[in-house]
């Protein structure tokens, strides 16, 4: 501080305290931005926000079984192939009618159009969005990637039910169908491969 | 630069036997570029905003032109200029790097230092009775910084951006058009200007905090600091937990771009909206980072020519505090329509509404505080009152476009685009003017002519309402922003905006003569040169004040008030 | 060849000659790509490659053998209106086809129209009755007056009471906005890219149609609004319920329709929906409306909206089926579910 006024070491200790604590929240919300990385992705398998599905497992879907009213609901299936994934992506059919609580086998068809192996990831959503947290998958082909040889076919299979309890919530009032949408992307680590080409 | 720092220097040495040993300078580099006086750093960031206001606002002048009428008309010459490719969209991508540079200049270049960095720099120390701001070598630190960011966004002008020269992302920089959807290092570069003039903030807002918290006269309590101060206060917390928000998203943006991170990209597991969450958490405190001390300094005025001190000095300080902590929580009314659930969508309307009371309380209190005044009407006050009204204007189409439903037609539009520049480009504009031409004897030594200031005003008033009064109807009519053409339909009021920013343009002359015109001939100020009503601690100090002031610091009694710290002499 | 043209085009844009940016119409193969020069030095249809553009495929099946023509436009609906046809029109929402919309267009106008020019009215009157009541000639001697609890209780309780009754219909358009689409209502996948719109129908043999932007010139002479028109349409049913979905390609677009009070962010990697029911048939158009690059203003939207049985008609001559016919590439029929017991 050479030119400027000299200020008592007192006031300097204490400045130098307020200027750390202060430094210290701006490095805290730093951090924050990073975790809120998975936060976020917690916050939307917890809540189903944003549409996200919930992940359950066989005893998930007993107890689910238990509940089952007998009543159904429609559930359409949509696929995309993101931008530079040669990939024919689509669901065996577009629509089905499940008992509400019951396990249900959706099969998507995949097809590798080009030439060399591809990787892919799914990501997934449904809609209405409030359905996420009542849309349970025990089994699904978007939990990890997916290789496919040029040329290959395959049937990807998604094991779900609908959880009972979206009968007693006011936000499923009146929702008759729910969109369970994937869209498969070239997975980052294959990326590197072969030329890019529309889908 | 220099020029003006000539300029300055010759004041101080008219005045340097008045105050010979508090005036002791150093040597021109070591003042200007190694300066860790709070005025000189002040005064650079001043010029450094008027500058960059310059370049941005002639970017708006060639985006204002290309508009007048439909058809793609210069972009191409622009393209090629910056060294792009002949095609077509090489000119269409030179519109998008104009609106993001645009937005970027003015928001983080112009605005920010000119308010925080210049008249917070400046006044917050003299307004509190310190000598210096808390860290004078950091000072120096943020505007260098800010500088280097400058710099880096001009620079990336200059290299591929993907489909042209220039980082065509929008000043928000949305994953992924910002990340796989624009090659090239354009954007990294906007991205890196973005890191360091966010430090820099962020170094001034520690600054600022920690010089208000610990280095107020004796007997200044917090309750006395007059609004400026605690606008600044409000600010300086908003940037410290803003800005780091900002700098993680446009880190892991960098990172995605260039180090296959993915955080934001689908393809491996990230997600794009999140970016705009992130964005948005920082983006909308920003919008009151911008605004805030613009409050502040029209508390100021007001109750100067008012010769009245302010209305409801609690509630108002009290309402910049609410308003940075609401202005926290609404973040995703910037994101209406990008999918979100029915109960989220219902809870961001109520909350944004909710930001209309504070700011109500603060409109009120300032006609409050002129009402059974005495008003006279100076170039500050003018500029004041002006905001006033023009505020109002735009915080009302606030709260239009907080409703989500009604925000599902005008999102995106022009409305947005009127919106916004009523809050800022005449919010927050006009209250830098209003600052500009209230401090600017304090600054300087020397008179401004009141005449040019009113004739600035009243053009200038004229200009902004034309241009940006009819984007209002664009954007009712469908209008989406960020184009650079547009149907048949929006010719008569696109053309008509565009007038508007002729006469706002040619308004700006008068007041770069005004100031050139004040520092070669203009009266020599006084140390209180606006009377009675200027009541803060400022005034109390020689015009300009001493290269070091406050050596004995000044100190406010018992029976002073927070609107009154002359000292008890007469 | 290619040199020269670019050539040609540079003359043009030193020349700051109008360039007309659009997208050929439907018979040029990479349609996406060809970009007219219209200028006064350049040929019309002197087209230029311009790269880094994802070719449009050509759409899934021409229009044709009579059977559907597109609908022509009624001036002044489903589109924006100028100050010379009408001034008053030009300043405010355009007119409204949808229940939603009436209903939004109907709390602007009577609710929030009227509140917030109250209150600017009442702040610039404020204003000027400070000014001419208490500017220094008319009162000399300033008031010390800095509290008034009465007043700041009137001006924090009223603003609140305003936003509150602002809330009301503001909640119920929300809730109006977000009903859910019924089981059996009309799928359309509106998909984003970079820059164009392909709209897909899974009920009706999953065809596809691919939206470029006409040419503004050739759009005035089929007398349609230039920038506005495309090749192929969305066509819709009116008076049924449509879930419309939207998801992009690449990088976020927004699918929306002013005069039907619908936006829509199309984001890559999720899919987002909304309900939309267009009572009266008609062309309405739209634009992208979210940042999507350099063609962001150039991919139009055109909704059309047809009666029922024109829109089945529409969809044989695409070479779809309408739902519950028998399509000849109809999906093979799931596996049963497997029942819950089974492990």
């Amino acid at each position: 501080m050479a030119s400027a006024a000299p200020l008592n070491d007192d006031t300097a200790r204490r400045n130098l305290r307020t200027g750390l604590i202060a430094f210290a929240g701006a490095l805290a919300m730093l951090g924050l931005g990073y975790a809120s990385v998975p936060l976020y992705r917690l916050f939307c398998q917890v809540t189903g926000f944003g549409g996200t599905t919930m992940t359950a497992t066989e005893s998930d879907a007993a107890r689910a079984a238990a509940g089952v009213t007998g009543q159904k609901i429609s559930i359409r299936f949509d696929a995309t192939a993101a931008m530079g994934m040669p990939w024919t992506f689509r669901p065996t059919q577009p629509t089905d009618t499940v008992t509400i609580g019951e396990r249900d086998i959706a099969t998507y068809v995949a097809r590798n159009d080009s030439d060399f192996p591809i990787t892919g990831m799914a990501t997934f959503n449904v809609e209405p969005e409030q359905a996420g947290k009542y849309f349970n998958k025990i089994q699904c082909f978007c939990f990890t990637e997916q290789t496919l040889q040029p040329g290959q076919e395959v049937i990807m299979p998604v094991l779900y039910f609908v959880d009972p309890a979206m009968l007693d919530d006011p936000n499923m009032k009146g929702v008759e169908q729910i969109t369970l949408s994937y869209t498969f992307h070239r997975s980052e680590t294959s990326q590197a491969a072969a030329p890019r080409s529309s889908n | 630069m220099a020029t003006t720092a000539e300029g300055f220097d010759a004041h101080h040495d008219h005045g340097h036997d008045a105050h010979d040993h508090a005036d002791h300078k150093p040597g021109f580099f070591a003042r200007w570029f190694m300066s860790t006086n709070h005025k000189d750093i002040g005064t650079m960031y001043l010029i450094f905003a008027i500058i960059a206001g310059i370049v941005g606002g002639a970017i708006s002048g060639i985006m204002r032109v290309e508009l007048a009428e439909p058809g793609i008309q210069y972009l191409g010459w622009w393209a090629q200029l910056m060294g792009g490719a002949s095609d077509v969209n090489t000119a269409l991508h030179m519109w998008n790097v104009f609106i993001t540079a645009h937005g970027l200049i003015m928001v983080f270049f112009m605005v920010m230092p000119a308010m925080i960095g210049g008249f917070g720099n400046w006044f917050v120390p003299l307004m509190i009775g310190a000598p210096d701001m808390a860290f004078p070598r950091m000072n120096n630190v943020s505007f260098w910084l800010t500088v280097a960011g400058f710099f880096s966004l001009l620079f990336s002008l200059f290299v591929p951006g993907g489909t042209g020269p220039g980082a065509g992302t929008g000043w928000t920089v949305y994953a992924p058009l910002s990340t796989s959807g624009s090659v090239g290092p354009a954007v990294d570069f906007a991205i890196f200007s973005l890191h360091l003039a966010g430090a820099g903030s962020i170094l001034g807002a520690t600054n600022f905090i920690t010089t208000i918290f610990n280095m107020r006269a004796p007997g200044m309590t917090l309750h006395k600091m007059p609004l400026f101060v605690w606008s600044v206060l409000v600010t300086a917390f908003l940037l410290l937990l803003a800005l780091p928000v900002l700098a993680a998203a446009i880190t892991m943006l960098l990172t995605d771009r260039n180090f296959g991170t993915t955080f934001f990209n689908p393809a491996g597991g990230g997600d794009p909206v999140l970016y705009q969450h992130l964005f948005w958490f920082f983006g909308h405190p920003e919008v009151y980072i911008m605004i805030l001390p613009g409050f502040g300094m029209i508390s100021q005025i007001i109750a100067t020519f008012s010769r009245k001190p302010v209305f409801g000095y609690l509630g108002m300080a009290y309402a910049m505090v609410a308003i940075g902590v609401v202005g926290f929580i609404v973040w995703a009314h910037h994101m209406y329509t990008v999918g979100l659930d029915v109960n989220t969508k219902m809870y961001f309307t109520a909350a944004t509404m909710v930001i209309a009371v504070p700011t109500g309380v603060k409109i009120f209190s300032w006609i409050a505080t002129m009402w059974g005044g005495s008003l006279s009407f100076k170039s500050p006050m003018v500029w004041s009152m002006g905001f006033i009204f023009l505020f109002t204007v735009g915080g009302v189409t606030g709260v239009v476009l907080a409703n989500g439903g009604i925000d599902d037609n005008l999102h995106d539009t022009y409305y947005v685009v009127a919106h916004f520049h009523y809050v800022l480009s005449m919010g927050a504009v006009f209250s830098m003017f209003a600052g500009f031409y209230y401090w600017f004897p304090k600054m300087s030594g020397r008179m401004h002519s009141e005449l040019l200031s009113h004739i600035h005003f009243w053009t200038f008033f004229v200009g902004v309402n034309v241009i940006f009064f009819p984007q209002h109807f664009l954007g009712m009519q469908g209008m989406p922003r960020r184009y650079p053409d547009y149907p048949e339909a929006y010719h008569f009021w696109h053309e008509i905006s565009t007038y508007g920013y002729y006469i706002m343009a040619g308004s700006m002359v008068f007041f770069f003569v005004n100031i050139l015109y004040a520092l070669v001939a203009g009266k020599k100020a006084e140390a209180n040169p606006w009377g009675e009503g200027a009541t803060t601690l400022e005034w109390t100090l020689p015009s300009p004040p001493p290269y070091h002031q406050f050596e004995t610091l000044p100190v406010i009694t018992d029976s002073m008030d927070y609107h009154d710290h002359r000292p008890a002499t007469a | 060849m290619k040199n020269s043209i670019l050539a040609l085009l540079a003359a043009g844009l030193a020349a700051f000659a109008p360039l007309s940016v659009a997208a050929q119409d439907a018979a040029a193969p990479a349609v996406a790509e060809a970009v007219q020069v219209v200028g006064a030095q350049t040929a019309p249809g002197a087209e230029a490659g311009v790269g880094n553009l994802t070719p449009a495929e050509a759409s899934a099946a021409p229009a044709g053998e009579g059977a559907y023509i597109p609908m022509a436009p009624t001036e002044g609906k489903g589109m924006p209106t100028s100050y010379e046809d009408d001034p008053l029109k030009s300043m405010t929402f355009q007119d409204q086809y949808t229940a939603n919309g009436e209903y939004a267009l109907g709390m602007h106008d009577y609710v929030l129209l009227p509140v917030i020019t109250a209150i600017s009215l009442l702040v610039l009157g404020l204003l000027l009755y400070v000014v001419m009541r208490f500017n220094r000639k008319a009162n000399p001697v300033a008031s010390k007056t800095t509290h008034n609890t009465a007043i700041e209780v009137i001006w924090t309780i009223v603003p609140v009471i305003i936003l509150v009754i602002i809330a009301v219909p503001s909640i119920t358009l929300l809730a109006r906005q977000y009903e859910t689409p019924p089981a059996d209502a009309v799928t359309i996948k509106a998909t984003g890219y970079q820059w164009y719109w392909g709209y897909t129908y899974p009920d009706h043999g999953d065809i596809e149609v691919i939206s470029n932007m006409l040419d503004p010139a050739e759009a005035v002479k089929r007398g349609e609004p230039g920038q506005l028109a495309v090749d192929n349409r969305m066509v819709v049913p009116a008076g049924v319920p449509l879930r419309i979905q939207t998801t992009a390609s690449d990088v976020i677009h927004a699918f929306a329709v002013p005069s039907l009070w619908f936006k829509m962010d199309a984001v890559p990697g999720r899919l987002n929906e909304k309900l939309l029911t267009i009572p009266e048939p008609g062309v309405y158009y739209g634009q992208c409306s979210e940042l999507c690059g350099a063609r962001h203003g150039f991919m139009p939207i055109a909704v059309e909206a047809l009666p029922p049985a024109e829109f089945a008609a529409w969809v044989r001559a695409q070479g779809g089926s309408m739902p519950g016919e028998e399509a000849a590439a109809a999906a093979p029929a799931a596996p049963e579910a497997a029942p819950a017991a089974a492990n």
